[in-house]
């Protein structure tokens, strides 16, 4: 049984989206349970392959359908993936306990088969977490796609425009995956990612064109993926127009998975070698992140409606992840992977926070953040941890990752990657003292301010503590707990779950 | 914005042109993609799977798990467009569809179609069952066999389609398929064997291990079939009627 635990990381959500669109008649609450069923079942089954993994030490590799490797299709369970694996399995879980009210709000019928692309999403997700396999992760890459394709134009309106044009830019970024895994097939022959790692270090192709056409392809189609910096556009305006329960879900989750992608594609079908010293970008590609760093923050700073103003720190985060991950050192590398997790979490908690206070004032800008601390103390407090986190206030996760990041910045040199580091902590540190300040002492705008000092007895009066139900309370809490959790245990995350990953040549 | 647009074209072009002066001539026998797996497959998937035709061996058995999820690719479709376009008609929506009145009695376009579709029928199980021998399969015979509902719909009416192949059973058949697919896999980890290891089934079934295999790739190519026919007709049913389902093309 335990040797089959891989499977059930992905299988259980599959079966339950499939089971999902046929229980349409037994209500919601018969559809709610088996998601959350599912998802809990799934994160244990994650939990068990990594607690496997880290006692052996070595990668678990599972054989589907019984076919050895080249010719056949296995998953691939190691230090990184395990880790990627359970961070997708809590954030899917939280998220989807956090939907019982809102899904239900913004989903008046066919409840079920939102839930049902919902688990497809995350099943695509844990899929592409665990592949081994370069052509099986694009059809997983599609069915995530795919889903969440339709879980954001179910925010309606304005929601339709916006989910298009992710839709053109996805597709365009799944075709440039899908045709540089060609070139690579038609050079070597195979799709197993251990098999092509080690066809390609071959001194007979590191020489090779078409190999470095289609390691251009793959990347560029991942970035598209992934919303790096000049490949953005389309994502602040799909994430914040969809739904509260959808947003929670694919804000934290997709873009750190395309990172993940990345790492894998550099690190295992590739190799650091060939990266840093064949193809040798990666001068440019820091530039481009320090970029996405700096202007995302900007533009973070000129939004009035939180949640797009939270969309812009994600192509920040992401610009974090992707200089980590082209410093070429082991600290910068940890601070890549360590802020995959970290960011997850993070992204996670904003969401839930904002989209608890957006459920109960009604209002999406950042006026709603008015006496937070008043009526809905607990989502304020989980705010404010994400955003000490996001910032990098020291027993939140977030500082550790900015921590590995700018030591690997100063070792490599990287000095522009370091001054966007700075900038960036700033630029969050002001965007979330603005918003907490209103959110402590009542007043945003210069107006507010008069009218509290005419009338400060009926400002305070009047507030009710009005917290959100307790479906959305818990996980929040757990979130936030999470965020310090993960900060405590940096250590230990970093000596047994990332340095096993760090990829030889560094 | 279009001379930029132009320049990104141009530059993907030459990138993808300059590419392929390392790749193998067509057709080359001493290229990569048929000597590292290929011989294998060719030499060994009759023994092992007892299927002569190649392709189906390769698709349904050794990369069966990339097929489970081809096909879930597709009932995903079908789920997407159903979620952004199906509504309960209320009588009050602001787009007003032309809707082409039907004049007179079709009856060369019907007499044809009534004996067009049971031979489509037939012709697409027959793809599908014939997929381990010639070129076929579920995909192929699923997307015959959703056509012919097509055809039904268009040369009499929606309505009368969706009374002979109701929505609900579209949407049935559409889980069905893949969860038929999910389920072998399923049922062989429950034997013993890894997911999708159709060997399980030897068992169950009474046979060798690679008949069994041979049975597994059948029930496989089925389940494919079942979901890809009925993703095309609800696919049609929501894009004809624009999600209304009152009256199509």
């Amino acid at each position: 049984m335990m040797d089959q635990t891989p499977v059930f990381i992905i299988a259980i959500p599959l079966f339950a989206s499939l089971l999902l669109t046929l229980i349409g008649p037994l209500g919601p609450r018969v559809a709610y349970g088996l998601l959350i069923g599912a998802l809990s079942l799934s994160l244990g089954a994650s939990l068990a392959t990594m607690v496997r993994v880290v006692q052996t030490g070595q990668a678990i590799h599972y054989y589907m359908g019984d076919w050895l490797p080249p010719m056949g299709i296995e998953l691939v369970i190691d230090h990184l993936s395990a880790a990627v694996l359970v961070m997708i399995g809590v954030c899917a879980l939280l998220s989807g306990i956090y939907s019982m009210h809102t899904a239900g709000q913004d989903n008046h019928d066919r409840l079920n088969n939102y839930y049902a692309l919902f688990s497809l999403l995350v099943t695509g997700l844990l899929g592409m977490a665990s592949a081994g396999d370069v052509f099986n992760l694009y059809v997983l890459l599609e069915i995530s796609a795919l889903a969440s394709y339709g879980l954001l134009a179910r925010g309606g309106g304005k929601a339709y425009f916006a989910t298009f044009k992710y839709l053109v830019m996805g597709t365009i970024g799944a075709c440039f995956y899908l045709l540089g895994v060609g070139y690579i097939y038609i050079m070597t022959g195979s799709l197993n990612m251990a098999d092509l790692a080690d066809i390609l270090s071959r001194e007979s192709l590191q020489e090779s064109v078409s190999i470095r056409i289609g390691f251009t392809l793959i990347i560029l189609g991942i970035w598209t993926k992934m919303a790096l910096f000049p490949l953005h556009a389309w994502l602040p305006n799909a994430y914040s127009r969809a739904g509260t329960a959808t947003a929670c879900l694919i804000a934290p989750l997709m873009t750190k998975v395309s990172v993940y992608i990345m790492l894998r594609m550099m690190f295992t079908v590739f190799s650091a070698d060939y990266i840093f010293n064949q193809i040798a970008w990666s001068s440019l590609v820091i530039y481009m992140a320090s970029a996405a760093v700096v202007l995302g923050m900007i533009t973070a700073f000129a939004q009035r409606d939180m949640r797009k103003m939270l969309t812009y720190i994600i192509v920040a985060e992401i610009g974090y992840m992707t200089g980590g991950a082209w410093l070429a050192n082991t600290a910068g590398y940890t601070g890549a992977v360590y802020h995959i997790l970290a960011d997850g979490l993070m992204t996670l908690s904003l969401f839930m926070a904002v989209g608890a206070i957006i459920y109960r004032t009604g209002d999406t800008s950042a006026n709603a953040m008015q006496g937070i601390f008043r009526r809905m103390p607990i989502t304020a407090a989980v705010f404010l941890i994400g955003a000490a986190s996001i910032v990098g206030i020291p027993p939140t996760c977030g500082f550790f990752s900015k921590w590995y990041l700018l030591q690997g910045a100063v070792q490599a040199g990287a000095w522009i990657f370091v001054a966007a580091l700075l900038i960036a902590g700033l630029m969050a540190a002001i965007i979330f003292f603005r918003l907490l300040e209103a959110a402590f002492f009542g007043n945003l705008d210069d107006e507010g301010l008069s009218v509290g000092h005419s009338a400060p007895h009926s400002g305070t009066g009047a507030v009710q503590m009005r917290e959100a139900p307790l479906t959305m309370l818990v996980p929040l809490a757990v979130a936030g707990a999470a965020l310090l959790g993960l900060g405590i245990y940096t250590n230990e995350v970093v000596t047994y779950l990332i340095r096993w990953s760090v990829p030889a040549g560094f | 914005m279009k001379p930029f647009a132009r320049i990104i074209l141009f530059l993907c072009a030459v990138m993808m042109l300059t590419a392929t002066v390392d790749l193998p001539d067509w057709a080359d026998p001493g290229s990569p993609a048929s000597t590292h797996l290929s011989p294998g497959f060719i030499e060994q998937g009759y023994h092992e799977t007892a299927t002569p035709n190649v392709v189906t061996a390769v698709l349904a058995d050794y990369r069966s798990y990339d097929t489970l999820f081809e096909s879930v690719v597709v009932f995903a479709a079908s789920l997407v467009v159903m979620l952004v376009l199906r509504r309960t008609s209320t009588g009050t929506s602001r787009i007003k569809h032309f809707r082409p009145k039907r004049e007179g009695r079709d009856t060369i376009l019907r007499g044809a179609a009534q004996s067009i579709i049971p031979v489509m029928q037939i012709f697409a199980l027959y793809v599908l069952f014939h997929g381990h021998y010639s070129p076929g399969g579920g995909f192929q015979g699923g997307v015959i066999f959703g056509a012919s509902f097509i055809l039904l719909s268009l040369c009499y009416s929606l309505k009368f389609a969706m009374q002979r192949f109701k929505e609900k059973m579209v949407l049935i058949c559409c889980a069905c398929g893949a969860l038929l697919y999910a389920g072998i896999g399923a049922v062989c980890l429950a034997m013993g064997w890894n997911f999708l290891g159709y060997a399980g089934l030897a068992g169950l079934l009474g046979v060798t291990d690679v008949m069994a295999r041979s049975h597994g790739i059948l029930a496989v190519e089925a389940g494919v079939g079942i979901t890809v026919m009925a993703v095309m007709v609800s696919l049609y049913y929501d894009l004809a009627s624009g999600g209304d389902m009152e009256e199509g093309l």
